[in-house]
């Protein structure tokens, strides 16, 4: 190694210092005192010096109809929100994407449900669903019924319970994926799709063509975020139903919190903790290896 | 010149000195009581910190003073675990009843048998010293308590043909529904239980004498199991009772205005004594009141709020219990503190200073605290049971089936339970008598 060559490695872990000593101090050490936290009996109000758990958390959270049942819950949400929310802003983006100042206007509509902080929309669309009780009908359900759909309780049946959060956060969060879509777009070469369109190509052979492989990244990035973001559901049920009717809207981020600050159980909090972890890192790794990055 | 300015620095260095001499020497004589309390309403607040001026002044002679901090109420018992988790715990510091149990159990407060002797303890009603006494010792005193009523509109019940009952019994549920009905037919709307409310603890609160009127419980007497008891025969009949008032149209699920009693459009408010004031306003010679209808034999009332205690961790336990009692103290802690939020007086001396204790609605108050009220229950894992009851509760007011809602209840709570025993027992992780 050249003489230039070993002081820029010395210099580069000068340089390297300060992020890596934040990273071990609010990363690292954070991390690794949770698991061995999860491995013991650690309570909240004095988690060191107790006894040893060994797995028994990991193995008991496993176990848990509610623990279970909030997985469950979470998975669910993901289900719907991600494919129809990444669809939807697609054709939302590709809808807007025109240079008239009228678009624009639709797209600041379209973005503004996302910078709403999310506990005011929460309450807003309990009311929408169900400002009132019994007959008593929210809007959503007074529109329905202007075509003969009958009253539904949303918010109070089990079964629609979780689809009409769903709903309510796909409204909500498919602005911020429409604006990524918007940037993506302008990496569609045009003279492709004029090419395209002289080749006689129509508007869905387009799109299915030349603008959705020219957009893979992008596409990859917004499958990928909402994933991310929808495991973390948490404040839509809790404020709208508290988890309630039963079970059937608990989320995992849900039972971490109460697992933590209300049965101030920290062991098996960091455990529940980790286990989520485990799932979401899971997940953005197999979503990687299938979606595929490309790299420029 | 130099020897001029050598000779003024040589001054100030010396007097600057001096004055640090001074104020270390008095850091030291004066002792810092450290103390946490949540944030009340303004008025309370202010009466807190006037409380605390004056007990300041009160012990100068002592060197002792405190530090008072406020914390917002809903951030608070976080606050308490996180400090708790750091070492970091005040001296004193107030919590809310059902907290004790919790606290004593984490090893966080310490006890004041020695500091409070037995004439001192008898001033204050029973319903403080048992929730502030943990499996026979004592470590918490309140200021002031709490306490829920049926009120009622005179003039309501004449238009609908309904009777009170005789010198604040109270009804039956019988009673009660049949008032309700008679209410209803007469076109007004029977009672508000005020279901709005988004916080678990209303439902524990309020809706616990209903079970404990039938005989029921929340958790076994020694507080440490709910097997068989959170959906035992007797909480199940009483709760199927209760969810009756919402299926026959008496009482709001969803309620919108959070005080349909004071707007004139409901007939009863099953309400607590924070309502007194407003509602004497409103009705005058117009509102009645009574105790809570009960299910079963038992009369039964809520009372419990927030009150003192000491760190076990505290390095001056002597000054730290100074405050407690000043704080409790009839006429420097309770009478300002219930002059500002219009509470139930904790000590019997204090009634003195609030006249309108021979009357009602407020005698009921202190009726119901000397006879028939208890405490929420006393139990390390509350938190846990409150938030589920209070689950259960919503859900069977919206027609769910009772005994299984219950019995689901029972379930979650009890794994909590089982969880804590094998921690304590040391057994193998498994926790199998759990369903």
């Amino acid at each position: 190694m050249s003489d230039w060559r070993r002081r820029q490695s010395r210099a580069a872990v000068w340089f390297l210092a300060p992020a890596g000593i934040l990273l071990a101090v609010f990363v690292v050490w954070p991390l690794a005192r949770s698991l061995w936290w999860s491995f013991h009996y650690a309570d909240l109000l004095a988690p060191d010096g107790q006894p040893w758990a060994g797995g028994s958390h990991y193995s008991d959270l496993l176990r848990d109809p509610r623990f279970r049942r909030a997985f469950a819950n979470t998975a669910l949400f993901a289900v719907l929100v991600v494919p129809l929310q990444t669809t939807l802003a697609f054709f939302l983006a590709l809808w807007v994407n025109r240079p008239e100042p009228a678009w624009r206007w639709l797209r600041v509509v379209f973005f503004l449900p996302t910078i709403v902080a999310m506990p005011v929309l929460a309450i807003l669309w309990t009311m929408l669903y169900q400002p009132a009780q019994g007959d008593e009908t929210g809007l959503i359900n007074a529109m329905l019924g202007i075509v003969g759909v009958p009253a539904q309780a949303w918010l109070r049946d089990p079964l629609l319970a979780l689809p009409a959060i769903a709903f309510m956060s796909i409204w909500q969060g498919t602005g911020l994926q429409m604006m990524v879509f918007l940037a993506g777009l302008q990496n569609v070469p045009r003279e492709t799709l004029e090419a395209a369109r002289v080749d006689g190509a129509g508007a869905w052979q387009r799109t299915r063509h030349v603008v959705v492989p020219a957009m893979r990244n992008s596409i990859v990035f917004v499958v990928t975020v909402t994933t991310i973001l929808a495991f973390r559901l948490f404040v839509q049920p809790y404020l709208m139903t508290r988890g309630g009717p039963g079970n059937s809207t608990v989320s995992l981020v849900q039972t971490i919190y109460e697992t933590t600050f209300l049965a101030q159980d920290l062991g098996r909090a960091c455990a529940a903790a980790f286990l989520f972890l485990l799932l979401v890192g899971g997940l953005a790794l197999v979503q990687r290896r299938l979606l595929r990055e490309e790299r420029a | 010149m130099t020897r001029v300015r050598n000779r003024a620095f040589s001054i100030f260095v010396a007097c600057a000195l001096a004055l640090a001499g001074c104020r270390s020497a008095h850091e030291d004589e004066t002792r810092l009581v450290r103390v946490w309390a949540h944030q009340g309403q303004e008025a309370e607040n202010k009466a807190m910190r006037e409380i605390a001026e004056a007990f300041d002044d009160a012990h100068r002679a002592f060197g002792v003073r405190v530090e008072l901090t406020f914390f917002p109420d809903f951030q608070y018992a976080e606050k308490l675990a996180i400090a708790a988790a750091a070492r970091d715990l005040p001296d004193a510091f107030d919590l809310d009843g059902p907290m004790v149990a919790r606290l004593v159990d984490a090893g966080l407060l310490a006890p004041l048998d020695a500091w409070i002797d037995e004439e001192t303890r008898g001033d204050f009603l029973p319903t403080i010293l048992q929730q502030g006494t943990i499996e026979g010792r004592l470590y918490a005193l309140g200021a002031f308590e709490s306490a829920a009523v049926l009120y009622y509109d005179r003039e309501k019940f004449e238009r609908a043909d309904v009777v009170a009952p005789p010198d604040l019994e109270g009804w039956t549920w019988d009673e009660f529904l049949e008032a309700c009905a008679k209410l209803r037919t007469a076109g007004i709307e029977a009672v508000a239980l005020h279901m709005d409310e988004s916080a678990d603890e209303w439902y524990t609160y309020a809706f616990s004498p209903v079970v404990w009127s039938a005989g029921g419980a929340l958790v076994s007497p020694e507080g440490d199991d709910v097997q068989g008891v959170l959906a035992s025969e007797a909480n199940v009949r009483a709760l199927e009772s209760w969810q009756e008032l919402f299926a026959r149209g008496f009482a709001a699920t969803d309620p919108v205005d959070p005080d349909p009693f004071g707007s004139g459009t409901v007939a009863m408010d099953w309400s607590g004594h924070w309502m007194a004031r407003s509602h004497l306003e409103k009705f005058g010679d117009r509102l009645g009141v009574m105790p809570l209808p009960r299910v079963g034999p038992e009369a039964a009332a809520p009372c419990g709020s927030w009150c003192w205690g000491v760190s076990a961790t505290s390095a001056r336990t002597e000054d730290a219990v100074r405050w407690l009692k000043w704080v409790t103290h009839p006429e420097h802690g309770v009478a300002p503190i219930v002059r500002a939020n219009g509470a139930v007086p904790a000590r019997r001396s204090a009634f003195a200073s609030f006249p309108e204790y021979r009357e009602n609605p407020y005698a009921l108050f202190r009726r119901q605290l000397e006879t028939v009220a208890r405490p929420r229950p006393r139990t390390p894992f509350y938190a846990t049971l409150t938030q589920r009851f209070a689950a259960a509760l919503r859900d069977i007011a919206r027609g769910a089936d009772v005994r299984s809602r219950l019995e689901t209840a029972e379930a979650e709570v009890q794994r909590v339970v089982a969880r804590r025993r094998v921690r304590d027992g040391g057994v193998d992780g498994s926790a199998e008598a759990v369903p």
